[in-house]
């Protein structure tokens, strides 16, 4: 079977076609359900974040984990948010 | 503890304010996209009304630590409060003040209130135009990623076309609706 990251075209219908399917699944669902998804979605998340932190720090005290997690988040905010916030608003 | 539980304190502690707020980011980009995972939950609350701000903060004080300086956004300059929940998972809480931006009062004016079946409770969200909108002029890459979900989930059929078009135009924001709209496979 030809592997379609070879083929520019093929490449695009397989990104197309994985697209499509996540719009079809979400049109399916009402609007409740969407935002039901975003938080079950972030509970997964969340939770594999714990869990590769604790695997990094070699412990299986969660509250460790957890604490990572956070350092980690932080880290990321400054790196994301950068210019896009200011303490102070100009003058007029 | 799970967001949802945390989601649902936070939720019923605004709603005994009276504040009226409306939730908006990922929540918001999720009701009416494809939903994706986040790490905040964030409210569009008017400064003014039955305490604003500081009614909100007062009652989420035992499970949210706010920041003790506000910040403003370098596209707007509204005002943003940073907390961040007590109890883990680390979720961010931020609310952002209702300013005097006529796109951004006409917005809150059109929220819609929802039942949240995982939250056991209901919530007020941004229209999926509205959604729209705002994230266009914000136009960082997840915003237009968000943008093109919404517009391939809902179908330029049903949104309301003439109204996002209105406003990309006082925005200056229509090429990237349209690169938007250009960016969508056929379904």
């Amino acid at each position: 079977m030809p592997n379609p990251h070879d083929h520019p075209t093929a490449l695009k219908e397989l990104q197309d076609s994985i697209y499509r399917e996540k719009v079809l699944r979400a049109r399916a669902m009402t609007r409740e359900e969407r935002i039901s998804a975003v938080i079950e979605q972030s509970d997964l998340q969340f939770g594999m974040m714990l869990a590769g932190a604790m695997v990094r720090l070699g412990t299986d005290d969660e509250n460790l984990g957890w604490q990572e997690v956070r350092k980690g988040l932080e880290r990321l905010d400054r790196v994301r948010e950068h210019g896009l916030y200011s303490k102070t608003k100009p003058a007029a | 503890m799970d967001i949802a539980h945390i989601a649902t304190q936070v939720l019923e502690r605004i709603e005994s304010t009276g504040v009226p707020y409306m939730l908006v980011g990922a929540i918001a980009a999720g009701a009416h996209g494809i939903p994706r995972s986040t790490r905040d939950v964030d409210f569009l609350v008017p400064v003014t009304s039955g305490g604003g701000v500081n009614a909100i903060i007062k009652a989420l004080d035992d499970i949210v630590v706010f920041e003790q300086q506000a910040v403003f956004d370098t596209l707007t300059w509204g005002k943003r409060h940073v907390g961040q929940t007590i109890s883990p998972p680390p979720i961010k809480i931020e609310l952002f003040e209702l300013f005097d931006d006529a796109f951004v009062i006409q917005e809150f004016e059109r929220r819609q209130q929802i039942f949240i079946p995982i939250l056991k409770c209901k919530g007020w969200v941004p229209t999926a135009e509205d959604v729209i909108v705002q994230k266009l002029r914000w136009g960082r890459d997840k915003d237009l990623a968000d943008v093109t979900d919404i517009l391939a989930v809902q179908g330029t059929e049903t949104l309301d076309m003439p109204y996002i078009r209105g406003w990309c135009a006082i925005h200056k924001t229509a090429d990237r609706l349209d690169a938007a709209l250009a960016s969508i496979p056929p379904l």
